[in-house]
């Protein structure tokens, strides 16, 4: 489907690190959520940083993306999704170790159902707060 | 200063909003500090969350999106402009609905794929 809004092209930052084993080997990582063996490669990001099955993430990123600083390695999942000026959908990860904050843009290949169930999840859950106030 | 002094104090305390200019009181409703206006859902980096401790930004953080953990309450998740770090909070009972919708249902307004599909999973 073609993007809705004409796409402001944002360049993304260069990645020094590749993961992997020692660091550099590897074009495929196993996911910590879903066991799944997951590409590098992601069509319309350079950046592979989450599961497209499951969405999850590992925590190696400190603050600036693909520093591989933190020392936490925690699982983070899918919290909640943000839309960015242009359109794109940015997954919200929070580390379950340490609970941080991190956003990570969705690649091409991200599950869309899981996407959706993650988007879905504040108008979806009993405490809406409009419904709270229409009961009362 | 005694407890209840200290309390009585943190009563009446105020701010003024980085965005909107609004004063608002510092405590919510519910008797828990705000760390957002009601209004306008702006914020400001007050805390660092990466190292911990105060932080020296300062600069506004604006709402980006409702995340919604466990326990089913929604959270704010806010971005400071300047340094880029997200931060969540919890809502209190005043805060802006209006804004809240809008940003719990922005994703679905602005898909990038066809929702039309999911109609016959």
């Amino acid at each position: 489907m073609p993007r809705r809004k004409p796409h402001q092209h944002r360049p993304q930052r260069r990645k020094e690190v590749r993961p992997g084993p020692g660091g550099g080997q590897g074009d495929a990582f196993r996911c910590v959520g879903c066991r799944l063996e997951v590409p590098l490669a992601a069509p319309g990001t350079a950046h592979r940083n989450h599961c497209p099955t499951c969405l999850t993430s590992l925590h190696v990123d400190r603050r600036v993306p693909g520093d591989r600083r933190s020392t936490c390695r925690g699982r983070m999942t899918a919290l909640g999704v943000e839309v960015r000026g242009d359109g794109e959908w940015v997954i919200i990860h929070h580390c379950l170790a340490c609970g941080e904050l991190s956003a990570n843009r969705i690649a091409g290949d991200d599950n869309a159902l899981a996407l959706l169930r993650v988007a879905l999840r504040p108008l979806s859950g009993p405490r809406l707060p409009l419904l709270q106030r229409a009961a009362l | 200063m005694t407890d209840t002094g200290s309390r009585s104090v943190l009563r009446t305390e105020t701010f003024a909003c980085v965005r909107c200019g609004l004063t608002v009181t510092a405590l919510a409703p519910d008797g828990r500090r705000r760390n957002h206006c009601p209004s306008c859902l702006h914020s400001r980096h007050i805390l660092d969350h990466v190292e911990g401790g105060p932080s020296e930004c300062r600069s506004r953080m604006t709402p980006i999106s409702i995340a919604v953990p466990r326990n089913g309450d929604w959270m704010l998740i806010h971005r400071c402009v300047r340094c880029g770090e997200l931060t969540s909070s919890p809502l209190s009972g005043d805060d802006n609905q209006l804004l809240l919708m809008r940003l719990a249902v922005r994703p679905l307004a602005q898909p990038p794929f066809p929702l039309e599909g999911f109609g016959d999973l």
